[in-house]
């Protein structure tokens, strides 16, 4: 630093090298900042994305007996994964497992198990009861509990109480696992609306039934 | 020769300047060696099993097990790629050897960081060195990460999926950084491209990048010197030459190094690809991160079930456990040449117990992590009966708070005798001194 700092009316040199330099490189970093946007790629909603819609049928999601339809009769209180298998614009049947967060898991406890918070009117005569089977902590698929009654996640530990409408009883999970209305169609389950609360992968109520409502503007 | 390449290269500078550079000569200035050791051998196997590997998550026929004309066995051709690369002569141990080495490296780099923290080697004029070193542990844990996920097994896949929910957990903008992040809505088309891209490109030219910037500050700023060097040449530095006294040893250490991994993978398998098999929606029990993030997973196991609403976003256990949590440990490490500085330019390494607070924080903040470690293991204590579903998280966390803090008591407790003993003895040897004249 000079101790006497020159009294100069026009703009020094360096000044301008400098508000030149600066000004190149925030225009630079800004449109550098706007190749970020080709990162995300563009959603696009096929049926195999959609969630469990009315009219769906419940698939089994894994083992030898995967895409075929889930028989009433041979559920338990064992979870049972399933897929829903809805129809494209073709009328095609597609298996809607394009999100992973479309997993569901279905039970049959025997009468009188099944008792409020769920939602008696969506299972099938207060036996058969179907739920997301995504954790609502970290999206893992939640499993049976080696470790006591319910549900246990194995990524973290959470627990859920599917007798209780799948309400959590241990672990950090934030939410209760959102309850499927279902109903029966001879020995086959069919959806019979939408997911009663938000599943995951949405935290705010609004984000889910703004979601529905693309699904229904998409289907008509 | 030499004198024709002199005159054109300057050989005599470099060799003034580099090649001449002092090591000193103690076991623990070799963990850094190791470190940067492991980094050449993960570039190497990694090179070659790129060479091998398809990045693509789109689903293509096992040929393997095909399956039959209606009903196709289709796997994802990362994971296809992966089968493909066990088949190889040698290919399982090249993948076992990159994958031991991972591990390794991010061991050696936290020993080193202990080395360097429990000897104040921090201190000024090293704190750049210190934040670089903290960034290339980060980035390496990130390089593991993103590693261990192209495989696309079923182990991959829920990492993963527990990665972009992490991410995606961010109050505000969690949902669109998690999709530009993973090149959209899990798992979209292009995740492993995205996730390769970052582990063969992005993050390893980071890792490069640090750990040039690394070593040219540690060689103008010299070792630190250990404290032998004080005795026999005060404020000079001592040690061996890089050229030629610490290059036949760097070479024994390198070569026995790969020895290890090598025999290492031989005999310990891991992340076996046929054992989890291709991405399912049947979950893996107790799947567990590596070791260096076992300390994350037991904390976010161990956190109670919360979510509350702050200026429209949500702000749940996930976040806090995965990110504000390991935030405050690692800027805790980043605040380390901050609190503990010096004013002079420091020379050599200190003695531990001569800084018993230092020593045991390092050691009480070591034990937090070891607690949340074992938290990580929470199902298998409950298992085991050692602990109780009804239990298990108070016990857990009272451990959090109750172990650090008697690591921190007992190692100052043991300093304490340890300088108690060290000063009788230099009162015994005052007090005979004169039997020996």
């Amino acid at each position: 630093m000079t101790r006497y700092k020159r009294q100069d009316p026009e703009i020094t040199r360096r000044k301008f090298i400098n508000v030149a330099v600066g000004t190149t490189a925030a225009v630079g970093g800004v449109s550098l900042l706007s190749t970020l946007g080709t990162a995300n790629p563009v959603f696009i909603l096929t049926p195999d994305k959609m969630p469990p819609l009315k009219g769906d049928i419940l698939v089994h999601a894994g083992g030898d007996t995967e895409g075929q339809p889930v028989r009433i009769s041979e559920l338990s209180t064992k979870l049972v994964r399933a897929w829903p298998m809805g129809k494209d614009k073709q009328g095609q049947s597609v298996i809607r497992k394009g999100d992973p967060n479309n997993l569901l898991v279905v039970y049959r406890f025997p009468q009188g198990q099944l008792v409020p918070p769920t939602n008696i009117q969506a299972t099938i005569e207060g036996q058969t009861v179907a739920y997301s089977d995504i954790c609502t902590h970290a999206g893992c698929s939640v499993g049976d509990n080696d470790q006591g009654p319910g549900m246990k996640c194995p990524c973290h530990s959470g627990q859920y109480d599917p007798t209780h409408g799948c309400i959590v009883i241990g672990g950090p999970p934030p939410r209760k696992l959102a309850q499927l209305p279902i109903a029966a169609q001879g020995e086959n389950i069919v959806v019979t609306d939408f997911f009663l609360t938000m599943p995951y992968p949405y935290i705010h109520e609004s984000e889910w039934e703004a979601f529905k409502k693309t699904v229904e503007e998409q289907l008509t | 020769m030499n004198q024709w390449l002199d005159e054109r290269l300057h050989l005599s500078r470099l060799n003034d300047k580099f090649l001449r550079k002092a090591f000193p000569v103690h076991h623990s200035f070799f963990l850094g060696e190791i470190t940067l050791f492991s980094l050449i051998i993960l570039i190497l196997t990694g090179i070659l099993l790129a060479l091998a590997y398809e990045p693509s998550n789109s689903m293509i026929v096992n040929s393997f097990d095909p399956g039959t004309a209606d009903k196709p066995n289709l796997i994802p051709a990362a994971y296809h790629s992966a089968l493909k690369i066990n088949a190889m002569p040698f290919g399982d141990m090249l993948r076992r050897i990159h994958h031991w080495t991972a591990n390794i490296m991010i061991a050696a780099a936290v020993v080193h960081m202990m080395r360097i923290y429990f000897t104040g080697a921090f201190k000024k004029p090293r704190e750049i060195n210190w934040w670089i070193g903290l960034l290339l542990l980060i980035f390496a844990v990130f390089t593991a990460v993103t590693g261990y996920a192209l495989p696309y097994d079923n182990y991959a896949y829920n990492t993963l999926k527990v990665i972009y929910g992490i991410v995606a957990s961010i109050p505000w903008v969690g949902e669109w950084v998690s999709q530009a992040a993973f090149a959209g809505r899990f798992p979209g088309e292009g995740i492993i491209p995205r996730v390769y891209g970052y582990h063969i490109m992005l993050l390893p030219a980071i890792l490069i990048a640090l750990t040039g910037a690394h070593l040219l500050i540690m060689i103008k700023q010299k070792h630190t010197q250990p404290q032998y060097a004080k005795r026999i040449a005060y404020k000079k530095i001592v040690g061996v030459p890089l050229l030629t006294q610490q290059t036949p040893i760097m070479l024994l250490l390198a070569l026995l190094f790969a020895a290890i991994i090598v025999l290492f993978s031989a005999f310990i398998p891991v992340h076996p690809v046929e054992f989890f098999g291709p991405p399912s929606t049947t979950p893996i029990n107790n799947i567990k991160p590596d070791w260096y993030l076992l300390w994350v997973f037991g904390a976010l196991a161990i956190i109670p079930s919360f979510e509350f609403n702050f200026l429209g976003g949500v702000i749940g256990s996930e976040f806090t456990g995965a990110m504000i949590l390991p935030t405050i440990i690692v800027l805790a490490l980043f605040a380390v040449p901050m609190l503990d500085r010096s004013r002079e330019n420091m020379y050599y390494a200190e003695n531990p117990t001569n800084h018993p607070v230092r020593l045991a924080a390092g050691i009480a903040f070591l034990a937090l992590l070891i607690v949340w470690s074992v938290a990580g293991y929470k199902p298998e204590l409950i298992s085991a009966n050692i602990l109780t579903t009804a239990n298990a998280n108070t016990i857990l966390w009272i451990a959090t708070f109750l172990v650090p803090a008697l690591a921190y008591f007992a190692t100052l407790g043991i300093v304490r005798g340890i300088r108690a003993l060290r000063e009788s003895d230099e009162r015994d040897r005052a007090a005979f001194s004169h039997a020996d004249d």
